[in-house]
């Protein structure tokens, strides 16, 4: 089935099996590998992106489902890594192994958009990635340095 | 961590390499000097050894940048980052002009540490790489002097190098590395350039941004799961339901599919996607026919705890360490502590799965995966096809975690099998299921602990009896009488004065495959001999820091830590209402630590960790960002299996399939963590794994310093506890 996408500000035409998971849309069809496949049960979040600015998991989602819809990606996210959570997850040192990063980033951009200055527990609700590298502590950091103008 | 049981190629001690190829126009330097290594010890005691070689290549573009090739994998601990650290600073660049790129499979890459093997794993990297990068940062840069010196036509001496540039001393002249690289690579490499003085290292010990971040902001950086090769398929596997089993025949390929392959344990699924071949594998689960062993039904847990209360009875042990008469000690206290402490399996978990791409031709093979094996990789593949090691590529790609679960070589293996099968390249990626379900997990272990206490709650003798399974016995890298070394790591050469010691090792046949997991043997031995110490504490009425500081006297190294650590927590401060604190001490791959945990909570299911003190003295630095980073990690991954790891097996199957019911920390979890660096001057010491093993005990003592009660098994939280709450997903 052809599906029309936008993605990232482009409008892509997409030849899928329309049960075909978002995410597996982007990664293998769009080539947009940033997004990351964790665990195919929206457990921990590696997938995250945005629909019409929510953040929601990808790995579950059919890809019918963001048709007509606004889709944001990592790679979408900034040209030059200028978005105010790149710069400050770049101030903050925060990744590690960085796999789970896009997703966490795309939560914490969802969060903001909502609540420009979270707590702690709003934090923890919003942002439940898993990350097992153990970077909680500087996204959390990061957020904060964020919300506060970096 | 020991290194692979393979035959290495023979290296050459000394090795330059020229390449005018390079891209953008630049100069290929390529360095092999001869260095004086360490050896690895887990004590960290370094001794003098044999020269071994290692090389680093580093480019100078005609844009003045520099690009440095690092031998060694980066799995998120920074290492690409620190190396590069390294040769920058003898090199003297800039480090904004710095990038760093995994270098190929190549002996001229290969750890000093592990005889040359390209291979990271035993927090080694740094160790084993900093004096022979030291050494090839300043050779180049010497040798961009002399070219300068050649072109002025005076003397080195009247030279000096300067951010990227050499300057002709007392005049306004300059020529940068950019231009000088094609004459510096014409001169001789010299053998014992000049090292920098630490005192006025510019960039060795400081928290330098890492290179490889700002790639993991935008979503540019490439793992293993994200490689795309021209013409390439994918593919996924399905391995036998049961640890053992082999396929006896193929099902008719499922609709979806474009090919079945049988592996022997797995069959591996070929498809036009990835989504395509995760849909077929699932679709095919129940129609493979499996010769399942009749020991898989031996494989479960109830009966793998049985035989080691067996084996921790009757078992015959391996004696790893003695000294002293500790029988006779024993029978002489005035009181004797017998404690035994359970652990269970658990899985690695990295956040990306297992994957490879491989590329196999008649004539070549190219691997990208993300490795930390590329010379086991390199075996694998010539084994697979037939081919000379000199026709294998291997591009080590970032890696989404690593936690010693990409060591091993099954998922490499897998798709250098089918590409050769199929005759194109393939990306083979496993499902989150198969990837928990078939784990090289943590060894179980049943430890046994009697200690004697004399009137005044001096320790007298000491005993630990460890039964496990043994990760090199699996692999035959050792025999029958031999001591794992993985099975007793740290809990040999404890710091601590006992009077007499011994300290056993019981092999435990159990066929579930173990393997490396961040820290080995120590993450489970310093589970049972810190709780362990503060119970010997209580039983005394001493309080543990005291008890640890009276045990640790003549150590001046280790009662810094304990000190610095007792501080930082605030140890001597009653905590806020309701919690209490706990300190466990570890000394591992030469660093030691010491960590004091805060906690709250009535029952284990309602423990909570507010906070965690670190300190660790790693000798000397390269990056303390990234020695905090992997503190901060090092605890996070303790901490998720201390509180709720655990893998179940019922008849061969393994109980964990996914997040859902393989309970992981999340953000909610999060203790604060403050870490703090000592910086001895002792032998540099890792710190990718030294962060593990003290998180386990020290919040099972915080607990009982709270409660009264004693946890004495993993998961600290309940058996119950592996279920995550979050879970709500309908997914089978």
């Amino acid at each position: 089935m052809i599906l029309s996408l936008n993605v990232n500000g482009i409008t892509h035409q997409v030849d899928v099996d329309p049960g075909t998971p978002m995410l597996w849309v982007l990664r293998d069809v769009l080539g947009l590998t940033g997004t990351k496949y964790g665990c195919g049960i929206e457990q921990c979040g590696a997938c995250t992106i945005l629909l019409d600015g929510e953040a929601e998991r990808s790995c579950d989602m059919d890809v019918t489902e963001g048709v007509g819809r606004t889709i944001v990606t990592i790679e979408g996210l900034s040209p030059d890594r200028s978005h105010p959570l790149q710069k400050a997850w770049l101030a903050e040192q925060v990744p590690q192994c960085g796999y789970c990063q896009s997703g966490m980033i795309m939560a914490a951009v969802a969060l903001l958009q909502q609540n420009p200055h979270p707590s702690d527990a709003d934090i923890n609700s919003a942002v439940d990635n898993i990350c097992a590298c153990g970077t909680y502590q500087r996204v959390r950091a990061a957020i904060h340095r964020a919300a506060n103008g970096g | 961590m020991t290194q692979p049981k393979l035959s290495a190629p023979s290296l050459k001690r000394r090795q330059f390499i020229v390449s005018t190829a390079a891209a953008g126009g630049g100069l290929l330097l390529g360095f092999g000097l001869p260095i004086v290594s360490r050896l690895a010890k887990a004590t960290g005691a370094a001794a003098a050894s044999t020269a071994t070689t290692v090389n680093t290549w580093i480019q100078i573009g005609t844009d003045e940048s520099i690009t440095i090739l690092v031998g060694a994998t980066d799995m998120g601990q920074g290492v690409l980052s620190g190396l590069a650290q390294i040769v920058a600073e003898e090199l003297m660049v800039d480090w904004s002009k710095v990038s760093a790129v995994e270098a190929p499979a190549n002996p001229v890459y290969g750890n000093p540490l592990f005889g040359g093997f390209q291979f990271t794993g035993g927090s080694t990297s740094v160790r084993g790489y900093y004096q022979p990068l030291r050494v090839a940062g300043a050779a180049a840069r010497d040798m961009l002097i002399g070219a300068a010196a050649q072109i002025w036509g005076v003397t080195p001496a009247a030279c000096t190098a300067l951010n990227g540039t050499v300057v002709r001393n007392g005049t306004a002249q300059v020529l940068t590395f950019g231009a000088l690289a094609p004459t510096a690579a014409t001169l001789p490499v010299p053998a014992n350039p000049a090292l920098t003085d630490p005192a006025n290292f510019r960039l060795i010990g400081k928290p330098v941004p890492r290179v490889d971040l700002p790639a993991k902001v935008d979503g540019s950086a490439i793992y293993g799961i994200d490689v795309r090769i021209p013409g390439m398929a994918y593919a996924t596997v399905v391995h036998c339901p049961s640890i053992g089993g082999t396929c006896t025949s193929l099902p008719q390929t499922p609709p979806g599919a474009t090919g079945l392959i049988n592996l022997g344990n797995a069959v591996a699924v070929v498809a036009d996607s990835t989504w395509a071949a995760f849909q077929a594998s699932r679709e095919l689960n129940g129609n493979i026919q499996w010769n399942i062993p009749a020991s898989a039904a031996a494989i479960n847990t109830p009966q793998i705890f049985s035989q080691a209360q067996q084996l921790m009875q009757a078992g015959t042990a391996l004696v790893a360490e003695a000294q002293g008469d500790v029988d006779a000690a024993l029978a002489a206290s005035a009181k004797v502590l017998d404690l035994t402490y359970d652990l269970p399996y658990v899985a690695h978990a990295t956040m990306e799965v297992m994957n490879c791409t491989a590329s196999v031709t008649p004539s070549s093979c190219e691997i990208w995966a993300p490795t930390q094996g590329q010379t086991s990789a390199v075996y694998t593949a010539a084994a697979i096809t037939g081919l000379s090691p000199a026709a294998i590529q291997v591009h080590t790609t970032m890696l989404g975690g690593g936690l010693g679960r990409k060591i091993e070589m099954d998922f490499i293996a897998q798709a250098i099998q089918v590409s050769k099968a199929i005759g194109k390249p393939i990306k083979l990626t496993w499902t989150r299921e198969e990837d928990f379900g078939n784990d090289q997990y943590r060894p179980m272990a049943l430890v046994r602990v009697r200690a004697g206490l004399d009137a005044s709650g001096n320790v007298t003798g000491w005993t630990f009896r460890n039964v496990s399974p043994s990760i090199l016995g699996q692999r035959g890298y050792i025999g029958p009488n031999d001591v794992d070394s993985q099975a007793i790591e740290g809990a040999d050469g404890l710091a601590y004065a006992f009077g007499a010691r011994r300290l056993d090792w019981v092999p435990h046949p159990a066929a579930v495959p173990v393997g490396f997991w961040r820290s080995v043997g120590n993450s489970i031995n310093s589970f049972a001999a810190e709780s362990a110490i503060d119970e010997l504490a209580l039983a005394a009425g001493i309080d543990p820091l005291n008890y640890r500081r009276n045990l640790l006297a003549n150590d001046a190294r280790s009662l810094a830590v304990l000190n610095a650590a007792a501080a930082l927590a605030g140890w001597s401060t009653a905590p806020p209402a309701g919690h209490a604190r706990g300190m466990a001490f570890w000394a591992s791959f030469g660093s030691i630590v010491c960590q004091i945990a805060e906690v709250s909570g009535t029952t284990p299911a309602t423990l909570r960790v507010n906070r965690v003190a670190c300190v660790i003295d790693c000798g000397s630095v390269v990056n303390p960002d990234s020695v905090v980073a992997q503190m901060q990690g090092g605890i996070v991954h303790g901490m998720t299996a201390a509180m709720w790891g655990k893998v179940t097996f019922t008849n061969g199957r393994a109980s964990a399939r996914n997040f859902n019911n393989y309970r992981m920390m999340r953000m909610r979890d999060m203790p604060q963590i403050d870490v703090q660096i000592i910086t001895s001057g002792a032998p540099l010491g890792g710190v990718g794994e030294a962060g593990v093993p003290p998180i386990a005990p020290a919040i099972a003592n915080a607990y009982a310093t709270l409660t009264g009660q004693r946890l004495r098994t993993l998961p600290l939280t309940g058996p119950q506890s592996v279920v995550d709450p979050i879970f709500t997903s309908g997914f089978e």
